[in-house]
């Protein structure tokens, strides 16, 4: 770091020189900063601030303290929706950690159809989000039109209701989600196979190490940096999901597939509670930033 | 069997893949790998098909797995009646603006903090690269910031530019771009600043060239994202004449377009949506899939 000495005989033409030397990369970043500024910074500290207060429309009317995080922690609803969110976490890890990693280790160990299987596994990615939704929400559809009751008609078994039935809504939902999201992991699992040190492999057959031991004492402990960042990546994403339930289900039935994030916007967009909806996104910030915090902590314990 | 010999990296070997018991493993994953595969085709290929369907062949029982006839005129038919080239003109302008934003902004920010890094870069990049791992707090902060613009007072909902302003500060391009032009080699540069070339100059006559892999990569991505877009261009562009693709989709499913498609005719704008980045892909497939490797953790 260089230092400003005002003090010294020099000290103007110091000045002068050192803006001389900055001003272009100064004057080259300040737009980007600026919009840093007014669209990332600004607003957590808005949100921040204005959760303490009671709002009427966007006008702040009065100080509150802590009246709006009161009220949204004690709204019926709220012990249900947290569960909600909580179950999307757990069927994420469940159905969408596993599936791209374990499509990678087949996919790196295939001599043809490499190109074909990536090609294919990375297509739902490029499928616009409610895109997604849409496709998903009629396969699911109720009675003969969706695709699940119409291959399950020739099972003899069916029709069942799907996204209606409260127990199945969050876990399908995921199913969609995973359908569109794990083709991304699944590359960046395969960019990090490709990375594997062969000569481990070729020490341990030379050993007697059969396919499974090579699993899980070379490839596990190779990849497990990776898969525990994409997974806290997986939960912080997770947690904050509001698209695909508004989208597919609206929160129903009866507020079985409502996430924070959906109760959130509803708060914002749907009754114009500006303030509750502050005060739960500062209340879910605080809560991943303590996740963020626990994954930098087992990242830096596992890398010793 | 050549090439199976050739195999060395991975789990099994080439020669290892000659003895039956790896063969079943091998035929194992490639069947799984099959299944899973057409597992992320057949949803899309179905909604292709159901989508010339008529609305009782759809409901019919036994259900019809394939439509009973193909017409083209389908498509042109509820191209017409949606007005669909409306919306992709919107999404295309969204795209357009949100490229050049997402390019010169993120890219001169990183030109900044790689090249030049004037006093205070490491400040910068660590609040930059900080909100990297920052979860959001609430769309309302900034929805109301977008409703009253800070110190101009100007309502920017029901335009493009809040969308374009959000693609021109994206912290992960921004090391995208530090990190390729850090590979840059220094001694072009220098080279260049002895013949008095200013920053600028060397900028646009070094950098840019060299540059084409990156750009390419950012340009792929931001195209492939803005046109999945969905939650922010409905809040800023919700019925105002501007609504994208996302947003039509959106009303249609959600019965607030007013335009009582059937399902069959939903199915067929969703494949509407899907065509056209459906061929970008096809065309820039290599591109992405090393894109990824490029940029890491993304998205």
């Amino acid at each position: 770091m260089k230092t400003i000495r005002l003090k010294s005989g020099g000290g103007r033409r110091r000045i002068s020189g050192l803006i001389k030397r900055n001003i272009s990369g100064w004057m080259l970043i300040l737009p980007s900063m600026l919009l840093f500024v007014l669209i990332v910074w600004r607003p957590i500290c808005i949100a921040f601030y204005y959760a303490f207060f009671r709002m009427q429309g966007m006008q702040a009317v009065r100080f509150v303290g802590l009246q709006n995080f009161k009220d949204v922690l004690t709204d019926t609803a709220f012990l249900q929706t947290l569960g909600n969110t909580v179950k999307y976490v757990l069927w994420s890890l469940l159905i969408g950690l596993p599936l791209p990693f374990l499509a990678a280790v087949m996919i790196n160990e295939m001599i043809h159809f490499k190109g074909y299987f990536k090609f294919t596994m990375y297509l739902p990615v490029i499928v616009p989000t409610v895109a997604t939704c849409l496709i998903w929400k009629m396969l699911y559809m109720d009675g003969q039109g969706g695709l699940l009751n119409a291959i399950l008609y020739f099972f003899d078994v069916g029709p069942y209701t799907w996204l209606s039935n409260k127990n199945l809504t969050i876990p399908l939902i995921i199913v969609s989600m995973t359908w569109q999201g794990f083709g991304t992991n699944m590359l960046l699992y395969l960019a990090a196979l490709q990375s594997t040190d062969q000569s481990l492999y070729e020490a341990s057959r030379i050993d007697g190490a059969g396919f499974w031991q090579r699993f899980w004492h070379i490839l596990l402990p190779h990849m497990r940096g990776i898969i525990l960042l994409l997974a806290i990546r997986q939960v912080i994403g997770v947690f904050q999901v509001t698209e695909q339930p508004l989208v597919m289900t609206g929160g129903g039935p009866n507020g079985a597939s409502m996430s924070l994030g959906l109760t959130n916007y509803f708060y914002a967009f749907q009754y114009g509670q500006f303030d509750k909806s502050m005060a739960l996104g500062v209340i879910s910030f605080l809560f991943l930033l303590i996740l963020t915090f626990v994954y930098f902590r087992l990242d830096r314990k596992f890398n010793e | 069997m050549k090439k199976a010999y050739a195999k060395t990296n991975g789990l099994l070997n080439g020669i290892e893949l000659q003895s039956a018991k790896y063969r079943v493993i091998y035929g194992v994953m490639m069947a799984l790998l099959i299944l899973l595969s057409l597992a992320c085709l057949i949803p899309i290929l179905w909604v292709f098909l159901s989508g010339f369907k008529t609305p009782a062949e759809m409901n019919s029982i036994p259900p019809t797995l394939l439509p009973s006839e193909y017409s083209f005129e389908k498509v042109r038919e509820i191209w017409n009646k949606i007005n669909f080239f409306k919306y992709f003109k919107n999404t295309m302008l969204e795209i357009i603006g949100a490229l050049i934003f997402d390019i010169v902004l993120n890219g001169f920010a990183g030109y900044v903090l790689s090249r030049l890094r004037p006093l205070g870069s490491a400040l910068l990049e660590t609040l930059v690269f900080g909100t990297m791992l920052l979860p959001s707090v609430s769309m309302v902060p900034l929805y109301m910031t977008f409703v009253d613009m800070p110190i101009v007072h100007a309502n920017l909902t029901g335009s493009f530019l809040p969308l374009w302003l959000q693609a021109g500060c994206n912290a992960f391009n921004i090391m995208l771009f530090r990190n390729f032009f850090n590979g840059i080699p220094m001694d072009y540069l220098e080279a260049a600043r002895i013949d008095g070339c200013s920053s600028i100059g060397i900028f646009v006559k070094i950098i840019l060239p060299l540059s084409k892999p990156i750009l390419v990569v950012e340009t792929i991505f931001c195209v492939i994202n803005s046109w999945k877009n969905f939650m922010w261009p409905y809040l800023i562009l919700g019925s105002t004449g501007k609504e994208t693709i996302s947003i039509l989709l959106y009303t249609i499913s959600s019965g607030t377009s007013g335009m009582n498609l059937t399902v069959p005719e939903t199915m067929l704008v969703t494949m509407l949506s899907i065509i056209p980045p459906g061929i970008f892909y096809a065309v820039f497939s290599k591109q992405i899939m090393g894109g990824i490797n490029m940029s890491g953790i993304k998205g």
